[in-house]
């Protein structure tokens, strides 16, 4: 009785069919694919265009120039780019290495369990929530060449007879720079890793200590092993944020001195913006897209679907 | 685990010598802010204050635009949150409840969209903006940086709708919902958290952002947002670090607050991807 009545109401376009739920799925998604089409892959379909163009600066709609070569051949036989691929290898490597170091210990700090350890664990991961300008803001009058805390501590502590000039050398720009990316890197690997830290069940760690394990045992044979994944994943997630930021470089020292600091997005953004080299820019871009998906699909291999 | 009285008080002296090294550059943030230019300039540096300039806010407040830019940033990142959770929501449901074509694919897509360099998609952005005439308007915020936001939301909330079982809906559209009506009636209203982890944390990304607002914004002042306003305010030659600190707690607080009372949200967010 139900169902005839249901039949004879069946509205023409009914999505509750079983045969039109598929329909429902691609309809529900459509929205989504035409943004990411409008504003993501068209956007570098353009600029992978754009990188085998001899073009200044680019006019939609304009006449195309020919396809060259001309912006990769540049870059291969140009020093600032070799330059700006080892300053990057440097400071992805510092870098992570550092947030990785303090991150860890700061969650298995945390992992302890003690009083005020919500607040503690709230402070130790404070900088993620300062914003990337705010940081540099701090430690730049930190990193100040004549009345800087840092230079001055370096005095006090005994490491140089006179205030670091942060600005002008290229080693200290270089470390200044490290420094505040680890800061501001840093509570990320922490907040990971102490969610991966607090989902290994507590029985492990107790029969462990039954079988007589030590504290490094325990550390190294059943914490070690279960954070591996998290700190995989966590450790690429890291080194494509150096790799790829621009604000922190770009307002503490802008690349500089003498191109020091100057990793491959800040010679990205400077070809284009500073210089009108679109087309030099886009191939610098492109090249960094290239490396950032190789390296970590080595990194990460058969389990690269867990960055998602 | 019992713990002896020294152990204990080791590890509180850990704890608490971690976080002063942790914490200290934003307490000498505000200690910047609240010290006079004499005691800047002067070494060895002043710890705390003689005579904390609890005016400076004030001060700072009315010589710069801040509630502008403040303002300009709630815009953009209003603007990119609610756009990419409108297409993001209902993205993260079809590829949760309906197996597609393709769907790996936009796995592998999420992924790469996750490496692509902010420097990079600038470049054709900036050529596009500028010959539909949008350069120095907000929208090429809300529109650059739903480019950021989009992939990982779509992502993260098909996560969540994955933990909310199925059979809840098939109970609602027994009961005569339309399979429309099930997902907005009875899933979304269940997949709340995770609708605000989601849309805080993409507030906080776009909140951060800083190179998109300086290509589009940096010729148009009265659009400018909290990260481009505050870095104006560093001088080639001078550079007022009590005012500008002044004016950097104003734009941290409202992103460190979000963290201090909603860390449990953005937690979630943020290790939601990785611990499968």
């Amino acid at each position: 009785m139900t169902d005839t009545v249901r039949a004879g109401r069946r509205k023409f376009f009914d999505l509750a069919r079983p045969s039109r739920q598929h329909l429902l799925g691609y309809i529900l998604i459509a929205p989504a694919v035409l943004m990411v089409a409008a504003i993501i892959v068209w956007p570098l379909i353009l600029a992978i265009d754009l990188s085998f163009q001899q073009v200044k600066i680019p006019r939609l709609g304009g006449a195309s120039r020919p396809f060259s070569l001309s912006n990769y051949t540049w870059l291969f036989s140009s020093e600032e780019f070799w330059l700006a691929c080892w300053v990057t290898l440097k400071l992805v490597v510092v870098v992570t290495a550092g947030s990785v170091a303090v991150g860890l210990s700061t969650a298995l700090l945390a992992n302890n369990r003690f009083r005020g350890r919500t607040v503690a664990r709230l402070g130790m991961a404070l900088p993620w929530a300062v914003p990337e300008i705010i940081a540099v803001v701090i430690f730049a009058w930190m990193f100040d060449t004549s009345f800087g805390l840092f230079g001055w501590l370096a005095i006090q502590l005994g490491f140089s007879d006179q205030m670091i000039p942060w600005v002008s050398s290229s080693t200290a720009a270089f470390w200044a720079v490290a420094i505040t990316m680890v800061w501001k890197g840093f509570p990320f690997v922490s907040i990971m890793c102490l969610a991966g830290l607090q989902s290994i069940p507590s029985d492990y760690y107790a029969a462990a200590k039954v079988d007589g394990a030590s504290v490094f045992q325990r550390f190294r044979w059943i914490t070690m092993p279960l954070l591996m994944p998290v700190l995989g994943v966590t450790l690429v997630l890291t080194l494509l944020w150096v790799f790829r930021d621009f604000s922190i470089i770009k307002v503490l020292t802008g690349g500089g001195p003498l191109r020091s600091t100057q990793t491959l997005s800040i010679m990205t953004y400077d070809q284009a913006f500073q210089y009108h080299n679109f087309g030099r820019a886009a191939a610098v871009g492109v090249l960094t897209l290239v490396i950032c998906i190789i390296a970590s699909l080595l990194m990460l291999g058969r389990r690269s679907k867990s960055i998602y | 685990m019992r713990r002896t009285f020294a152990q204990s008080l080791a590890l509180y002296a850990t704890v608490i010598f971690t976080l002063l090294m942790i914490l200290f550059p934003v307490y000498w943030l505000l200690v910047t802010a609240l010290s006079t230019t004499d005691e800047l300039y002067r070494l060895p540096p002043t710890f705390w204050p003689a005579d904390p300039q609890w005016d400076i806010f004030a001060r700072v407040w009315a010589a710069k635009p801040i509630l502008m830019w403040l303002w300009n940033s709630m815009l953009a990142a209003v603007g990119s949150v609610a756009l990419s959770m409108l297409v993001s929501v209902s993205a993260g449901y079809a590829l949760s409840r309906y197996s597609m074509r393709g769907g790996a694919t936009m796995g592998l897509f999420v992924l790469t969209a996750k490496m692509l360099p902010a420097t990079l998609l600038v470049i054709p952005l900036f050529s596009i903006f500028s010959s539909f005439g949008l350069i120095g308007s907000l929208w090429t915020l809300v529109l650059a940086h739903s480019t950021m936001i989009i992939p990982f939301a779509t992502w993260m909330l098909k996560g969540y709708f994955d933990t909310i079982p199925k059979e809840l809906e098939q109970a609602a559209m027994v009961d005569g919902c339309s399979p429309i009506g099930a997902m907005v009636r009875v899933v979304l209203p269940i997949a709340t958290p995770g609708l605000a982890a989601t849309a805080l944390y993409a507030f906080v990304l776009s909140w951060a952002d800083y190179a998109y607002a300086r290509t589009f914004l940096v010729n148009s002042p009265d659009n400018w947002t909290a990260n481009l306003g505050i870095t104006t305010m560093q001088g080639e030659y001078v550079t007022y670090w009590n005012d500008i600190s002044a004016a950097s707690v104003f734009i941290a607080l409202p992103i460190i607050a979000i963290y201090l009372f909603l860390e449990r949200y953005l937690v979630g967010g943020l290790t939601a991807g990785a611990e499968k």
